[in-house]
């Protein structure tokens, strides 16, 4: 169904399809074999156009837009399996403006010139984003950090917002890569990307405010990044769909294009309802909410029903190629592990459902 | 939901909420089998008295012209309260279709009935051989100068042996290629002579659906609605809008609620895979609500959503099973009981709220025909 879209909106989705051609499968593919995910460049370019302060307000020199465009703009980099952290970038620098005075690295994570990622998870199987085991000791602006953070994209990264027990709970820090007590230990994945443990040993690190409208720092990057990766889990899923349905209309066996099968043509609904759902789903709460009040049980929903989708059509994806879709040469499953990766980070579909269960009081 | 109420639209909520409190009997809350007309009537047609029977009728014919964000109020009121559901045929089917290409004295005589409560409904669409392959059906109507004569065989006819007029379908040219060009949209008084109606028990224990005989039944010309042997663009013309219709939250949110207080009620809610199921399931509640507010913005800025709109019918309708299967997962050995089963708040329907799920997916055009309609419509994938 189609979206409504001010004219500003339509713009910036269309510019932001004109930045995916560059992309793509062969491009992503590239990376596999190289210590780097991304170009430097690229980040740059995506800088130039205002996405990565995107969500930053207008008194710290960001654009000041709402989770809308967000959502725009990260469905066609998932479209076009852009492999710049776009996503992660922008979340991040909406989180270094919030306070009053930004934080000092914002302007170059802006620009793309530096690259800050969140490290808020803690355990395979989702945390509580209030209740962190990493510990923030000291007083005032600047404590010292010490704990683990897991699945970190630290890849290319100069620096982390990690989430902390401090004396008033929890609380958002920013910690630097080369920062004394900083170790990683990076864990490759099938999707080309490195995803790092984040060793803090009494880091020195600086804490982040929250925005006057949220309830804590730490809260509104946890849900801003859901509502980021679950816009370009949409995207990676829109694509396989796409790219399924010409393969359906275009192969033919028993003298007939499959796609005139039942069963497959209802393989191929089955996934385009799933993602309608998603995709109303996202912009609806998108469209009624704001980038640092984002209604928590909305975030983890939207995020366990993309995570859930997203692996569900992609999977199907492969089905519906027959042999073809399991090679590695077909680009369809490229699109299976960018969903396997979007779709764990911050916490997987269960996760979700499982933190869902708590906020809504379902558990008692 | 997920949206928040401005100032005048919570304002709006709570005078919907202390009404509903107020004016609808508590014998009609949270009702699965519908109640007859004797009961239901009444309240329908204080709905109408208050001016809120028909939210999305346009004003000029009695509606609420009712923006988007109240239809969805009133749609949430209705379900927090459990509100019965009403007779839609006349409301949401031939009410928008007569709006649109009835006659100017068509429009006066059986709107403001409509709107008023005072004449129901039915929909003449499928026969015995013509289900999913409606193109098919055979009740025919020839035209004698001022009149038709209608002689065939109408079924699944929800609350005809309640209605007073029928909307129906009929064969006008026997020897028409294709046979949906053969097909005339008839307005059909059923006190007319020739008519005979037969309630069909179904599975739930309820008579909601009848068969109807009609032999040689007169009906004056000036019933059809739009031209001859042109009615099946119409039936179709609003075919979105009575998808959307029956794809409304409103079902999904009571069942939510309902099996929150049965599984509270039998302590399974402190299991964990259960918690997972009821979680999947209220996401999906959430997805529904949003897909529905994505059509109905669409709705406002056209006349009608077109084949799309069997998206929703489909999840709306899925989900509807899924939910009356976790109350019966809920409700464990008291999910058979006949009766409602007691709980510490409220008494929850179980086993017939459960079985009447079962249709939800087979009307309304089933979910495999709805299936196909997408497939071959809007995913353009090769018949």
């Amino acid at each position: 169904m189609d979206l409504q879209l001010t004219p500003e909106q339509t713009l910036l989705r269309d510019s932001a399809a004109r930045f995916i051609a560059a992309a793509g499968g062969k491009v992503a593919r590239g990376y596999r074999a190289q210590a780097a995910s991304f170009a430097p460049a690229r980040l740059r370019q995506a800088g130039e156009l205002g996405w990565l302060g995107m969500l930053v307000p207008a008194y710290a020199n960001g654009l000041g837009l709402g989770l809308t465009e967000l959502a725009l703009v990260l469905e066609q980099a998932g479209r076009g399996l852009v492999c710049e952290p776009i996503a992660l970038a922008a979340v991040s620098a909406a989180a270094l403006a919030q306070a009053r005075t930004p934080h000092p690295m914002l302007e170059r994570v802006m620009s793309g010139a530096a690259l800050v990622v969140p490290a808020l998870q803690e355990s395979a199987h989702g945390d509580d984003p209030l209740a962190p085991r990493t510990q923030a000791a000291g007083e005032g602006s600047a404590p010292r950090l010490s704990g683990r953070k897991m699945f970190v994209c630290a890849d290319g990264a100069d620096g982390f917002l990690v989430s902390a027990n401090g004396r008033h709970g929890a609380a958002l820090c920013y910690v630097a890569r080369d920062a004394p007590g900083v170790t990683l230990a990076a864990m490759p994945t099938v999707e080309g990307r490195s995803l790092a443990a984040l060793e803090l040993a009494d880091a020195p690190a600086d804490l982040i405010s929250a925005h006057q409208s949220s309830r804590s720092a730490v809260d509104a990057l946890q849900d801003l990044a859901l509502i980021a990766l679950s816009a370009e889990l949409l995207g990676v899923t829109e694509s396989a769909h796409e790219i399924t349905l010409d393969y359906l209309r275009i192969r033919k066996q028993f003298g007939k294009p499959i796609g005139s099968f039942q069963v497959l043509a209802h393989q191929a609904v089955n996934n385009f309802i799933r993602i309608e759902a998603m995709r109303s789903l996202l912009f609806q709460v998108a469209a009624n909410n704001e980038p640092y009040r984002i209604d928590p049980a909305m975030a983890v929903a939207v995020k366990a029903k993309a995570s859930e989708d997203a692996l569900a059509v992609t999977q199907s994806c492969i089905q519906l190629h027959g042999a073809i879709g399991f090679t590695d040469e077909h680009d369809i499953g490229l699109y299976l592990k960018r969903a396997m990766l979007l779709s764990s980070l911050m916490g997987n579909a269960a996760a979700q459902r499982r933190r869902y269960a708590a906020i809504a009081g379902q558990t008692a | 939901m997920f949206r928040h109420d401005a100032p005048a639209e919570a304002q709006f909520r709570m005078q919907v909420r202390e009404w509903l409190e107020a004016n609808l009997p508590h014998v009609l809350r949270g009702r699965t089998t519908r109640p007859p007309p004797a009961q239901l009537m009444p309240w329908y047609q204080a709905l109408s008295r208050k001016g809120w029977i028909a939210p999305h009728w346009p004003v000029q014919y009695g509606g609420m012209g009712a923006t988007l964000n109240e239809q969805i109020i009133m749609t949430e009121e209705l379900a927090r309260i459990g509100a019965p559901q009403l007779p839609a045929q006349g409301l949401n089917h031939i009410g928008p279709i007569l709006m649109e290409f009835g006659t100017a004295s068509q429009k006066a005589q059986h709107l403001p009935p409509i709107l008023a409560g005072t004449a129901i409904w039915a929909q003449g669409y499928s026969e015995p051989g013509a289900g999913s392959d409606l193109a098919s059906l055979s009740t025919r109507a020839a035209l004698e100068r001022d009149r038709f004569v209608v002689r065939g065989h109408k079924i699944w006819t929800t609350w005809a042996h309640h209605s007073d007029w029928m909307f129906a379908l009929v064969r006008t040219d026997p020897q028409a290629q294709p046979r949906q060009a053969g097909i005339s949209f008839l307005l059909i008084d059923l006190h007319s002579p020739g008519i005979r109606i037969r309630p069909i028990r179904t599975i739930a224990g309820d008579e909601e659906f009848s068969e109807v005989f009609l032999d040689d039944v007169a009906v004056p010309a000036e019933n059809l609605v739009g031209k001859l042997h042109d009615g099946w663009r119409i039936a179709n013309a609003l075919l979105g809008h009575e998808r959307l219709a029956t794809s409304s939250p409103q079902f999904a949110l009571s069942a939510l609620e309902r099996i929150r207080i049965m599984a509270r009620a039998s302590g399974i809610i402190a299991d964990g895979a259960f918690q997972d199921r009821l979680a999947a399931a209220a996401i999906n509640v959430t997805a529904l609500s949003a897909l529905f507010s994505h059509a109905v913005e669409l709705t406002n800025h056209e006349r009608s959503l077109g084949p799309e709109s069997s998206v929703i019918k489909i999840f709306a309708s899925e989900l509807l099973q899924t939910l009356n299967e976790l109350l019966v997962e809920a409700a464990g050995g008291f999910a058979l009981a006949q009766q409602p089963v007691a709980t510490n708040l409220e008494e929850v329907d179980v086993a017939a709220s459960y079985l009447q799920s079962r249709r939800v997916t087979i009307y309304g055009g089933s979910s495999e025909i709805q299936r196909n309609i997408l497939a071959r419509r809007v995913l353009n994938l090769p018949s």
